[in-house]
């Protein structure tokens, strides 16, 4: 398997090139295009793992409730993958010692030896964090594709670090995070218009989104009109 | 202080570094992310009675915010506006700039900030009754919906109002109908901008009542 981005970082795209016979897993809904040998399969869990429980969880991570697993046939093949918003893609090689978190709806494929589970942060993060309730834990061995709402930059981590809540693409499980207030006091939180962040503590790569898809949502909502029913 | 624009021209972002005692202002939830170890704090935009002022007025926000690194070494912050686009960074060198509302990220604090009456005419197409003037001595940092672009006007120029940014404080606005009233009305333009003068205007590409325009008759329910 062989993945690369193009159109980075406006308008990216992730061409997935697989041998024959190789397969890799999707979030409903991101494949784009793809060559016609090509076998789907549709389930509600990783391939011959787990069940309707799962997806159920996934579902409330605000991921797709399916997974799409595509196949090569006989010969090489490309699967090419989207997503809803304008914005950069990132691949990242999960090795075996180091597990990913991945904010849940910047997950956008992986290959079949990676393990996604459910990252439960804690009821404080996940009302206050501004991103979805849970979280995705990606372990194993192999190729993930991810995607953002805006560009991509990292930040290494060494002590601590503030990213402020709906900015976060993902981070290296040795790093920690907590809400907290960004300035020094409540009142100067809150009148600033930063309100809560999220503080990282440890050791570790952050992968931040250059932009804000709510705040550009709450710029957006009162220019259009109520739908009428 | 090191200011480096990346992401430019679709995802422009400010990654800014600040020294040891340096501070930079940024818009209200500008920042994006930051060391843990600087100092955050909420200001009034020019004190409390000129803050309120630009806020009702001139349609800025009532609080700025100040990072100020009171540590011993480089830290950095990174500040960003809402919407997609390209970002511009403008050193003042004594110079001033008026801003439209929504269009100012950060600034050093020497960079000073007036709301200047702009007519009733200003008002009626909804731009305001002020004006946002930037002068004193810095950089500013101003962002747009899409990619900006200069225009050198000598004597005239036409602008949607929707896409004016930033022009030279000289340069006089009069709002107006783009044509006759039937093609103010069906031709899509509206209110428009007549900029008089010699100078510089900045106009963005995009703008977000355009999106608006076109999302809104397609949200059927």
């Amino acid at each position: 398997m062989n993945i690369n981005i193009s159109h980075s970082p406006g308008n990216a795209a992730a061409h997935v090139h697989l041998q024959p016979g190789e397969s890799f897993t999707a979030e409903g809904g991101a494949m784009i295009a793809m060559s016609s040998g090509i076998q789907v399969e549709t389930t509600t869990h990783k391939r011959g793992s787990g069940g309707v429980l799962k997806a159920i969880k996934r579902a409330l991570t605000g991921e797709s409730f399916f997974l799409n697993h595509f196949t090569a046939g006989q010969g090489e093949a490309e699967v090419i993958l989207g997503t809803q918003l304008v914005g950069d893609m990132i691949t990242y090689d999960l090795a075996p010692s180091m597990n990913l978190i991945v904010q849940s709806g910047s997950y956008v494929a992986s290959h079949p030896s990676v393990d996604l589970d459910l990252s439960w942060q804690g009821f404080g993060k996940a009302l206050f964090s501004g991103e979805a309730m849970f979280w995705i834990r990606c372990s194993g061995q192999g190729p993930l594709v991810l995607s953002a709402f805006g560009s991509v930059y990292p930040v290494e981590v060494n002590g601590e670090y503030i990213v402020d809540t709906g900015h976060i693409v993902a981070f290296e499980e040795t790093l920690n995070f907590s809400i907290t207030k960004a300035g020094k006091s409540w009142m100067s939180s809150f009148l600033g218009g930063e309100g809560l962040v999220c503080k990282f503590n440890g050791q570790g790569t952050v992968w931040c989104q250059s932009h804000n898809a709510d705040n550009f949502g709450t710029m957006l909502g009162p220019l259009l009109r109520p739908r009428k029913n | 202080m090191q200011a480096h624009i990346q992401g430019a021209p679709v995802f422009a972002h400010i990654h800014v570094d600040l020294e040891p005692g340096e501070t930079v202002v940024a818009e209200s939830d500008a920042m994006s992310s930051m060391s843990a170890d600087l100092d955050m704090a909420a200001k009034f935009n020019g004190g409390f009675f000129s803050g309120l002022f630009k806020k009702f007025f001139g349609g800025e926000s009532l609080f700025v915010n100040h990072f100020t690194n009171n540590t011993s070494g480089t830290r950095r912050v990174t500040l960003v506006q809402a919407t997609p686009g390209n970002i511009r960074q403008f050193d003042l060198n004594d110079a001033s700039i008026c801003l439209q509302p929504g269009a100012f990220v950060a600034s050093t604090p020497g960079v000073k900030f007036k709301a200047k009456w702009a007519g009733f005419r200003s008002w009626f197409s909804g731009e305001g009754l002020f004006k946002l003037l930037v002068s004193g001595s810095g950089t500013l940092w101003y962002g747009a919906y899409g990619e900006m672009l200069e225009k050198h006007v000598q004597g005239e120029f036409i602008v949607d109002t929707a896409h004016l940014v930033a022009y030279e404080p000289q340069m006089k606005l009069k709002v107006q109908l783009a044509g006759g009233i039937f093609s103010s009305m069906f031709g899509g333009e509206g209110f428009v901008t007549r900029v008089e003068g010699t100078g510089l205007i900045v106009v963005q590409t995009r703008s977000m009542s355009g999106l608006a325009g076109w999302l809104n008759p397609r949200l059927t329910g």
